[in-house]
């Protein structure tokens, strides 16, 4: 276990990390990134890169521990620099806090129609529900000033992209009522159904704890980067010859 | 008078009233349909998911511009039919089972239906089983399986098993989809990928040996 090591995780965690890193004193530095990226997963790849490379100018940093997962293959490519990476074995967000890849595929093998929420998604409040027609109003107001019609269409066709999901999902890690409400409020906006379900905070405690086991994480060391096989799981992948 | 181009910007800009009008005007004038798909109406689509990719517009503005392309469609459909033009190509499309998400699909469909094809759309959440009946019943030229959570990717690997181990050898299999590359390709034995939406035409063309 390294004496001295960083956090970069997405802001989506911000909530979950800040409660865990108060206690570790281990853990230098925690930063985060904005969330959202998965959905330009090359963005996202660079913004990793660029941000590691900032927090291992850092001499005293012996490595960095990564809070995110595949995330739509935006972290497939990050390479390790001069500290080792740790990155949870994890599809995504949603697989961290629900503790593990199992129990997010059988959610959604269950009910393929399910849209996780958690505080950080319901914070941004672009999550589907009551408040994002108001942001995306505002968002294209902008773009497209003076042309209601257009902002109207634009409005109706991003509601489509959510037309067959039937089911909210709260998970929760921290005891957070409002962001719990605030779900629940979403389901019934859209006429979803709601269910809450127990987040697991052992992937993010192992995460900030350098609880770094074989089974959970991936290690990647100096100058090797991170890669995907067909079943899914992660692993390091060394220079190309 | 209208020109290629003005088509070209409406569909870009999502306006479908103007493909509407602009349509007819130049059917009239004098233009072929084939000429008005391929020279203005596919590169329109192509342009807005370069657009996506460089992060100009958002998923709903790609929507809005595939709605007034298929606006457009329909009433170069009759123009084609009327030119004696037949499909040349049959192919089938769905997300693969346990993904819902069809945005990336419903364009490509769009797509190659521009692009002259005749698409049969399973929709979402497709199980093997369903794209290998679909294939006897249909004998397509292209399969093309869609997915765009990495939760789901392995489904296309049990597609594309199924599909060779029903004795479909010859059926030639795109993938594609935001986490979707060519070594996974490579890698579950599909025949092609398509980046994007954009590329998803000259992808299909490629895999099929056409030009």
């Amino acid at each position: 276990m390294p004496s001295s090591y960083a956090i970069l995780a997405c802001d989506v965690f911000r909530e979950e990390l800040e409660e865990l890193c108060r206690r570790t004193p281990t853990c230098k530095a925690l930063r985060f990134l904005e969330m959202g990226l998965h959905d330009q997963p090359k963005l996202l790849r660079e913004r990793i890169q660029e941000a590691l490379s900032q927090i291992e100018a850092d001499p005293s940093v012996e490595a960095i521990a990564l809070a995110y997962g595949r995330c739509g293959n935006g972290l497939i490519g990050v390479t390790a620099g001069r500290c080792p990476l740790i990155l949870p074995q994890a599809h995504d967000c949603i697989s961290i806090l629900l503790g593990g890849t199992e129990r997010h595929a059988a959610i959604l093998k269950e009910n393929p129609g399910t849209y996780f929420y958690s505080p950080g998604w319901v914070r941004e409040k672009r999550v589907p529900g009551p408040d994002r027609e108001e942001w995306l109003r505002n968002l294209y107001a902008d773009r497209y000033p003076d042309d209601n019609e257009m902002i109207d269409d634009l409005v109706e066709a991003d509601a489509e992209t959510f037309a067959h999901h039937n089911c909210a999902a709260y998970v929760a890690v921290t005891d957070n009522p409002t962001a719990r409400d605030y779900c629940r409020n979403c389901a019934r906006h859209l006429g979803w159904n709601h269910r809450e379900l127990d987040g697991d905070p052992g992937f993010l405690n192992a995460l900030v704890h350098a609880q770094w086991d074989d089974s959970r994480f991936l290690h990647i060391s100096p100058g090797h980067r991170i890669a995907a096989n067909g079943e899914g799981r992660l692993y390091a992948q060394g220079h190309r010859p | 008078m209208s020109t290629r181009e003005d088509l070209k910007t409406a569909i870009i800009n999502g306006k479908r009233k103007d493909v509407k009008t602009i349509i007819p005007e130049l059917l009239e004038a004098g233009e072929t349909p084939v000429d008005l798909l391929e020279k203005a109406m596919i590169p329109a689509m192509s342009a807005v998911g370069e657009k996506f990719k460089n992060n100009e517009v958002f998923v709903p503005e790609m929507l809005v511009s595939a709605r007034a392309m298929k606006e457009g469609m329909k009433l170069i459909e009759p123009a084609l039919i009327e030119a004696g033009i037949k499909p040349k190509h049959t192919a089938i499309i769905g997300t693969v089972e346990g993904d819902l998400h069809d945005i990336g699909k419903n364009l490509v469909a769009t797509m190659w239906k521009g692009a002259g094809f005749e698409v049969i759309d399973l929709g979402v959440n497709v199980p093997p089983a369903q794209f290998v009946d679909a294939i006897k019943t249909h004998q397509p030229a292209i399969v093309g399986l869609s997915a765009l959570l990495t939760t789901t990717m392995p489904s296309m690997k049990t597609t594309v098993a199924a599909i060779r181990e029903a004795g479909f050898d010859t059926v030639k299999i795109l993938i594609g989809g935001a986490p979707i590359t060519q070594s996974y390709a490579d890698e579950i034995g599909a025949d092609g990928y398509a980046q994007d939406a954009g590329s998803a035409v000259d992808a299909a063309k490629a895999t099929l040996g056409a030009a």
